[in-house]
C-alpha cells in the first residue's frame, strides 16, 4: 500500500469543486450564475462529483494493482495519475483550481451596464420594437397552440419570477397574466410579468400609449442618446449569464443626466412612441422615480408553464 | 486485516481532504474582502464561472457515459454495429447523433472514447455534429424563441443535418487515421479497457468511475480554458462593432453570424434565445447560420476538441465546417 500525492490532489480538487457548487447553492449566488431552474441539474452534478470523489479516495492509497500490466505509463491514453509530476502537468491543475481560485476569492457581479454595451442593448431593443413591423399579426394567442408540447416548456417571451422557486406557473395563471395587461389603465412591471408585457407591449405598441406603467431597472446609456434620455434595462437570463439578453424602455427623463449609468430607479410613466435611428419603439415619459437599491434578485428568467 | 486498515485510512484521509478544503474556503472569505480589481475583471469572472456551472453537469453526465463505454462496449460490439460502407456509416452516424440528447460539452469525451474504441473518425464526427444539434430542448426552445414559429427550428435540424453529412462526408475523403492524439492512440491497450469480461460488477463500476475521473481532469482543462476565451469575448469584444460590419450584404452578414455564434460559445438549448434578439437585424439565413453553426463549432467546443483530436486535424475540421455551412447558407439565400 502507498499514498500517491496526486491522487490525493484529484480527490481534493474533486470536493473543492463540490463544496464550491454546494455553497454556491447555500448561499443564493447560483442566481447571479444561472437561471434556478438549472438549479436540480446543477445539484445532479454535485451528486456525480460526491461520487467521483468516494471513488478518488480509494485511489490515493492504491495496491496500484489495477496497474500492475506493465504497459508503458508514457503512451497511455491519458492520464491516470499516476505517473510523475512535471511542469505540464502543474500547468493542467492550475487550469483546473483556476475556476476555484477566482470563484472563492472573488465575489460574483452582477452584470451591469458596461455588459449590456457590449451585448448591444439597443440592438436588441430596437430588434424588439421591429418585431411590430415585421410580423403585423399580434400573435399573443401563441400560447393555444402548445398543448401537445411537453408538460414543462419555457417560454423566454414570458414573466420571469421574483419568487424564485416557482418560476413555473400553471397555463392558467399565464392567460390571468396576460389578459390582465389589457383591462389594466396602469401597468406594473413586476419581475414576473416584465418579460410577457415587454413582449406584448412591443407587438401593439400603439394600443398601449398614453398608460401609465411603473417598473423598476438598471439606468443605462449610449453616445447618441439625448441629453433626456436613458434606458431603464433589465437582463433576461435563460440559462446562463453568458446567455443573457437585456430588454428594457427607452425612456425620457427631466434631470437624466443626473442619473449615472447602473443606478437602479423605480419609476412610473407614461408610454408614448419614440423614434429612434428610425424604428419606432415604445418609451416612457417618466414623470416619477426614486433611486433604490439594486434589488435582490436583479435578473428576470423566462417562466416556464405548467401544463396539467 | 490490511483491508480493514486501509479502508480506515481511506475514510481518515476523505475526512482530512474534506476538513482542509473547508478551511481554506473560510479563510477565502477574509482574503475576499481585500481584493479590489477593476469591475470588468469581476464581469468576466461571474460570466466565466456560470458558463462553468452551467456546463459542469452536463460535462460530467458525459465523462460517465464515456466510463461506461470504455469499460461496457468493445472493439467487437463496434465492429459490429458500424456498418462497412463509408455512407452507410456516416448517416448511421448522424441519425444515432440526431436520437441522442447530448450538448456539446458533453458529447465530446463520448466521442472521444468511440473513436478509441475503433469507431472510424467520419462517423465519431457525424455524431459529434449532431449530437448537440439535433434534441428535443433544442427543437423546443429554438421554436418558442423565435415566436412559436416551427419554420426556424425545422430548418435549422433540416439544414444542420444536411451540413453534418457533408463534413462527415469531406472528413472520410480526407483523413483514414483517427486523428487521435498521439497519447490517446494506445487506448484500446489501456488493460481494463477490453479486460473487464469476466470482472465482478462493482469492479467494472469502480472502472467506470475512476475512467469518469481520469476524463473530467482531461477533459476539465480544455473546457476551463474555452469558457475563460468566450468570457473574456463577451466582456470586452462589442457584438454591435461585429453587427456594424455585417450590416446590409448576405455574404458578410452571414460571417458576421456565424463569427458570434463562434465567440460567445453559448449551450445549444440557449442560442436560440440570442439568435431572436438578432432576427429583425439580419436576414433569416444569417440567423440560421448562426444557429447551425454554434452548436458544431464553437470557442468552447474547440478548446475540448483539442483535447482529443491533434491540432492539424481539429484545424482542418473547423474549416471544413465554416466552408460548408456558409456555401450551404449563400445557396439557401437564393430560396429565402
Amino acid at each position: 500500500m502507498r499514498f500517491y500525492f496526486q491522487q490525493a490532489v484529484r480527490a481534493f480538487i474533486l470536493i473543492l469543486f463540490t463544496i464550491y457548487i454546494v455553497k454556491l447553492h447555500y448561499t443564493g449566488d447560483i442566481l447571479k450564475l444561472i437561471n434556478p431552474k438549472y438549479g436540480t441539474i446543477s445539484m445532479i452534478g454535485v451528486v456525480i462529483l460526491l461520487i467521483l470523489f468516494v471513488t478518488q479516495l480509494h485511489r490515493v492509497f492504491s495496491k496500484h494493482d489495477e496497474h500492475k500490466h506493465n504497459h508503458d505509463h508514457e503512451d497511455h491514453h491519458h492520464d491516470h495519475g499516476y505517473s510523475p509530476l512535471n511542469g505540464r502537468k502543474l500547468v493542467s491543475y492550475f487550469i483546473i483550481v483556476l475556476p476555484l481560485i477566482t470563484g472563492f476569492l472573488l465575489p460574483p457581479s452582477t452584470l451591469d451596464a458596461s455588459i449590456a454595451a457590449k451585448k448591444g442593448a439597443m440592438l436588441s431593443i430596437t430588434n424588439n420594437a421591429m418585431q411590430e413591423q415585421n410580423s403585423g399579426q399580434p400573435q399573443e394567442k401563441e400560447e393555444s397552440a402548445d398543448e401537445n408540447m411537453e408538460n414543462e416548456q419555457p417560454i423566454h417571451q414570458n414573466a420571469p419570477d421574483p419568487n424564485l422557486d416557482s418560476n413555473t406557473i400553471s397555463m392558467e395563471k399565464y392567460d390571468q397574466i396576460v389578459n390582465q395587461l389589457g383591462e389594466q389603465d396602469s401597468i406594473l412591471m413586476s419581475e414576473q410579468v416584465y418579460s410577457t408585457y415587454y413582449e406584448m407591449i412591443n407587438k401593439e405598441m400603439d394600443s398601449f400609449v398614453g398608460k401609465e406603467i411603473s417598473l423598476k431597472g438598471f439606468v443605462y446609456k449610449e453616445d447618441d442618446f439625448k441629453s433626456n434620455q436613458l434606458v431603464l434595462g433589465r437582463f433576461l437570463i435563460t440559462h446562463c449569464v453568458a446567455d443573457s439578453s437585456i430588454i428594457g424602455f427607452l425612456s425620457s427623463v427631466e434631470d437624466a443626466t443626473e442619473l449615472t449609468e447602473d443606478t437602479w430607479v423605480e419609476a412610473t410613466g407614461t408610454i408614448y412612441i419614440e423614434e429612434y435611428n428610425g424604428t419606432r419603439m415604445p418609451a416612457i415619459n417618466i414623470s416619477d422615480y426614486q433611486v433604490i437599491d439594486e434589488p435582490e434578485q436583479p435578473y428576470l428568467y423566462p417562466i416556464t408553464i405548467k401544463y396539467k | 486485516m490490511l483491508g480493514k486498515i486501509r479502508s480506515t485510512v481511506i475514510d481518515v484521509t476523505g475526512v482530512l481532504i474534506i476538513g482542509l478544503a473547508i478551511y481554506l474556503i473560510s479563510i477565502s472569505g477574509t482574503i475576499q474582502g481585500g481584493i479590489t480589481l477593476p469591475s470588468s475583471i469581476y464581469n468576466m469572472n461571474t460570466i466565466f464561472l456560470s458558463i462553468l456551472i452551467e456546463a459542469l453537469p452536463f460535462v460530467l453526465v458525459g465523462v460517465l457515459i464515456a466510463g461506461g463505454i470504455q469499460i461496457f462496449i468493445t472493439e467487437d460490439h463496434i465492429k459490429r454495429w458500424i456498418p462497412k460502407n463509408r455512407f452507410a456509416a456516416i448517416l448511421m452516424s448522424c441519425v444515432v447523433g440526431a436520437c441522442f440528447p447530448a450538448c456539446e460539452c458533453g458529447i465530446v469525451p463520448i466521442v472521444r472514447r468511440l473513436i478509441a474504441k475503433g469507431v472510424p473518425i467520419y462517423a465519431g464526427i457525424g455524431f459529434l455534429l449532431t449530437g448537440p444539434l439535433i434534441n428535443p430542448i433544442v427543437i423546443l426552445s429554438t421554436y418558442m424563441a423565435f415566436g412559436n414559429d416551427l419554420k426556424v427550428a425545422l430548418s435549422r435540424m433540416i439544414i444542420g443535418f444536411i451540413v453534418a453529412v457533408i463534413v462527415a462526408f469531406l472528413i472520410s475523403l480526407l483523413f483514414r487515421t483517427n486523428q487521435l492524439k498521439q497519447e490517446l492512440k494506445n487506448a484500446n491497450h489501456c488493460e481494463h479497457g477490453t479486460a473487464a469480461v469476466g470482472q465482478p460488477v462493482t469492479m467494472k463500476i469502480f472502472h467506470v468511475l475512476t475512467h469518469a475521473v481520469d476524463e473530467f481532469f482531461d477533459m476539465g482543462k480544455y473546457l476551463i480554458i474555452g469558457a475563460l476565451l468566450a468570457a473574456f469575448v463577451q466582456t470586452y469584444v462589442s457584438s454591435e462593432s461585429l453587427v456594424a460590419i455585417g450590416n446590409g450584404q448576405i455574404a458578410s452578414s452571414t460571417i458576421v453570424m456565424m463569427g458570434l455564434a463562434f465567440l460567445l460559445s453559448l449551450c445549444s438549448e440557449a442560442d436560440a434565445f440570442i439568435a431572436a434578439s438578432f432576427s429583425n437585424l439580419f436576414a433569416p439565413t444569417a440567423i440560421l447560420a448562426f444557429l447551425v453553426y454554434g452548436p458544431m463549432i464553437d470557442l468552447k467546443n474547440m478548446m475540448m476538441m483539442l483535447s482529443v483530436f491533434r491540432a492539424k486535424f481539429v484545424f482542418t475540421f473547423v474549416s471544413i465546417v465554416t466552408i460548408v455551412v456558409f456555401v450551404v447558407f449563400i445557396l439557401l439565400n437564393q430560396f429565402y
